[in-house]
């Protein structure tokens, strides 16, 4: 509970409508979409930098910890206040300020869903590629914080790869500016890369400005399956030495798919060991030569069936069978935890097998889903919280599928970030020094470790 | 809560959210499918106290079923939020207007009997409650105006088909806004169905399809209409039991089995008349054969649009009316962009929450009359009232039951 002068100056600043800190409210903001939970002392909802800066400057003299937060999508704890204190949500700080397509580039708050944004973009056929699963619901202040991927980020890159600039309250209170709108700017250090991806642990996001991207004419889906895990790599590894670079390579194992037909019956073939979903995008004449030497290479590199999607709705049943799986899988138990570990391309096959026999090793149901052309594993892992023997398997396994990527070369999260769920593994990943760094700038830009704290940092 | 298990596969993935038209506009997570799972989840394990404005937060939902039919975990809320409803009203009681409201629905007689002053005009206490439940943000010159006398007590019981040989009976079930409210719709049906070759039969002993008390938690009231209900039409010798709303077509349909299961009633007779029962939109695109020559090629030309009421679209409804609209020679449809978004009706969220009622039926008004169609068809009354109440004075659009459609473009 919050002090009672403290809870009258933020009551001063967003108005009794704005705060929060009635019981249900405080349960409603103990949670994300990870497993851990614990109550805020209050919760308010901004709709302005300068409230915000108000808001931290009060915190910042009572040592109140402070939690931005969006849609609540993320899948790491990120955004559970663990220490209490305020939690700062964005959603109705909603405006989309701008949508430059002479200029490529849109400027909005960070309550803005991402969904929304598309849908406002592809009136003048622009659209923002990072596409989380989450898109629906989760905002760009989370995106950016937690520098969201998702499939298509294969060919475009990820959240980073399209911040022009932002602005950001930063522990004191203080309002800076970062970059611009310009997508050539080398003036200064280019912190908007330092608070991107920074988990809400350096500063308050309150305004970004992002680069768009006209919409591709036309799209062309691929589907192939094959008997030997191995081949999907080898498949994957050639279409990108031949130049093409799809906008997304999805994979899904054989226990996957199989779990899939079990419990929603798609119509996907049960018998192979992986299967392979690749699209590109672009002009039609160019996706067309694309689409037919893909074909050819997965073939050569032993597909044993390969089709393609021949209308928008064959191509929305196979995207509909791939972002099924976390569904299909969570009703199978109460708890569904998806792993997010990275390997280099080449490593894929060999990872999957390892996560495979880790999970088998320690009895624990899991689908396993890449987007195989960035390495970007995902295990999805059903499991019941309560049993505690059984949760201490999957943490166990947990470990075991991160020492495997880091002997990989790979790393420890490609797009859901380290949060709660893998602070712990951090040293696996980033040596002392690396990690001394990383408390100076946390100590140089919030001295006191009011911004979300207990995190990694 | 015998639901606790189910309430614990909420794996907290938030999926939901992006379907819920209530957050849209609250953008509270406090109003979020999965934040009010995990309010009810938190209550039964004893560490969120009963309150007042937890039955708030838990009544605030349009109940239109998107998150349900989205849950990858397949969790169904509504009768989550059904048991927490009832578990709320026992400790903290119900708006003493409610309360009337729901107790009038369940006595026939005193039903007929206040519709019966208020539609007579008088200032009696009935219409000032009638005005005040059924208006929420609607001004009462713009409500529906009440049949003179209740329509299944002004039509004949009986109904003889017009073909020489009818070609069986169905039994049509009035729901409470045609009985008191939509006489034209009552005499569209029984026009359709006699056109199509069939005898109709009004049961005069029909009383409130219970949904809307049992939506609001009044398990055990509502259950005496389901029964009776059930007794009456559960009938062996009749094609069909035809609905004209589909909030009444939802409880026949599959309703009055999942309330029969949880109360211990007679499942086997529920699910019979769940069978026999059929929206009459679906029942005339079934047996379209049976209408098609009666249709007037030379009807007037009309441009329409649909509004998808969620108790067909998300309780396994297909859309009957937009292939009805499809088969008709003289209707154009533009579709509008949300017309299968909630009307932000609810039952009595539109009461309950008249600002964010507001504001979800203003957007879909925007897109209608985008369409610029001279018609707005949909087939659920509730709905109806709710739309053609926040229209505009200036407003072109009319509000329309598919069957009235129908009815029009018959030749004499």
């Amino acid at each position: 509970m919050l002090k009672t002068n403290i809870k009258k100056q933020l009551m001063a600043i967003v108005g009794q409508e704005r705060f929060f800190d009635d019981d249900e409210t405080l349960v409603a903001y103990s949670y994300d979409g990870y497993v851990v939970e614990s109550r805020p002392d209050a919760v308010l909802f901004p709709l302005a930098t300068e409230e915000v800066s108000e808001i931290m400057k009060i915190a910042d003299q009572h040592r109140v910890p402070v939690i931005a937060r969006g849609g609540g999508s993320n899948l790491t704890g990120g955004t559970v206040p663990v220490e209490g204190g305020i939690v700062l949500n964005f959603t109705k700080m909603n405006r989309i300020l701008e949508v430059n397509t002479g200029d490529r580039f849109t400027v909005v708050q960070p309550g803005v869903i991402n969904a929304n944004l598309q849908k406002e973009l592809s009136k003048v056929n622009y659209f923002f590629p990072p596409d989380p699963s989450s898109m629906g619901f989760s905002t760009i202040g989370g995106n950016v914080a937690e520098n969201a991927g998702g499939p298509r980020c294969l060919k475009y890159g990820v959240t980073g790869d399209y911040i022009l600039g932002m602005v950001v309250v930063l522990a004191s209170g203080k309002v800076i500016r970062t970059g611009s709108c310009n997508v050539k700017d080398v003036t200064g250090y280019r912190l908007s890369s330092l608070f991107c991806g920074s988990e809400g642990t350096l500063g308050i996001i309150t305004e970004v400005t992002l680069r768009i991207v006209p919409l591709p004419e036309s799209y062309r889906t691929i589907v192939a399956y094959y008997n030997n895990l191995a081949d999907t790599a080898e498949t994957v590894k050639a279409v990108l030495a031949q130049g093409i670079i799809p906008t997304a390579m999805e994979l899904m194992d054989k226990v996957t798919t199989n779990l899939v037909e079990d419990n929603a019956g798609l119509g996907l073939p049960r018998e192979f060991e992986g299967m392979l979903i690749i699209e590109v995008d672009g002009v039609s004449e160019a996706v067309s030569s694309q689409a037919e030497k893909i074909s050819k290479i997965a073939k050569s590199f032993g597909a044993i069936e390969i089709l393609e999607a021949k209308s928008s709705q064959e191509r929305e049943s196979l995207w509909k069978a791939r972002k099924s799986v976390h569904g299909v899988l969570s009703k199978l138990a109460p708890n569904c935890v998806t792993e997010d570990a990275t390997v280099p391309v080449s490593k894929v096959p060999e990872m999957i097998i390892g996560v495979r026999a880790i999970l088998d090793r320690h009895n624990i149901t899991a689908g396993i889903v890449a987007h195989a052309g960035d390495g970007n594993i995902h295990p999805v892992i059903i499991t019941d919280t309560r049993d505690t023997e059984e949760w201490s398997r999957v943490e166990t396994a947990a470990a075991e599928i991160f020492k495997l990527a880091v002997e990989l070369r790979g790393t420890l999260s490609g797009e859901h970030g380290i949060g709660l769920a893998k602070k712990q593994f951090l040293p696996l990943v980033l040596d002392e020094n690396t990690r001394e760094l990383m408390s100076v700038v946390k100590k140089a830009l919030d001295p006191a470790g009011l911004l979300n704290p207990g995190k990694f940092v | 809560m015998k639901s606790r298990d189910e309430i614990f596969r909420c794996g907290k993935c938030g999926i939901c959210i992006q379907t819920c038209p209530v957050y849209q506009e609250d953008l509270n997570e406090l109003t979020t499918p999965r934040g009010k799972m995990q309010l009810i989840r938190h209550y039964c394990e004893g560490d969120l106290a009963s309150s007042r404005h937890l039955q708030q937060v838990v009544s605030k939902c349009l109940m239109c079923g998107g998150c349900t039919a989205f849950c990858p975990s397949g969790i169904d809320h509504e009768s989550i939020y059904m048991a927490m409803r009832k578990n709320m009203q026992e400790d903290h009681g119900e708006d003493w207007k409610k309360r009337i409201f729901f107790h009038l629905l369940t006595h026939e007689q005193q039903l007929k009997f206040s519709a019966g002053l208020a539609a007579k005009g008088q200032n009696s206490f009935f219409e000032i409650l009638y005005k005040d439940i059924k208006l929420g943000n609607i001004k009462l010159s713009v409500m529906p105006r009440l049949n003179k006398k209740p329509f299944r007590e002004a039509a004949p019981e009986i109904w003889l088909s017009e073909t020489e040989k009818a070609r069986g009976t169905v039994l049509y079930f009035v729901g409470c806004s045609t009985n008191y409210a939509y006489e034209k719709i009552g005499h569209a049906v029984v026009k359709v169905l006699k056109a199509m070759g069939l005898k109709v039969e009004i049961l005069a002993d029909q009383v409130c399809c219970g949904l809307p008390i049992y939506l609001k938690g009044g398990l055990e009231t509502a259950r005496q209409n389901i029964e009776k209900n059930i007794s009456l039409f559960s009938r062996d010798d009749v094609e069909a039991v035809i609905t004209d709303c589909a909030t009444c077509g939802s409880a026949l349909s599959s309703g009055y089995i999942k309330v029969m299961k949880e109360l211990g009633g007679d499942i086997a007779a529920a699910e019979k008349l769940a069978v026999k029962s059929v929206d009459i939109s679906r029942f005339i695109v079934r047996h379209f054969d049976w209408l098609k020559d009666k249709i007037n090629p030379e009807a007037r030309r009309t441009k329409v649009t649909y509004h998808a009421p969620c108790h067909e679209r998300n309780h396994g409804g297909s859309h009957a009316a937009l292939k009805l609209l499809d088969l008709l020679p003289n209707v154009e449809y533009v579709p509008a962009e949300d017309f299968d978004q909630c009307c932000g009706g609810g039952g009595t969220f539109f009461y309950d929450f008249p600002e964010i009622s507001k504001k979800i039926v203003d957007k879909k008004i925007a897109n209608a009359r985008a369409t610029g169609a001279d018609f707005w068809v949909t087939g659920c009354p509730g709905c109806s009232i709710n739309l053609a109440g926040n229209l505009d004075k200036e407003d072109h659009i009319r509000l329309i039951h598919p069957v009235e459609l129908i009815a029009d473009s018959l030749e004499n």
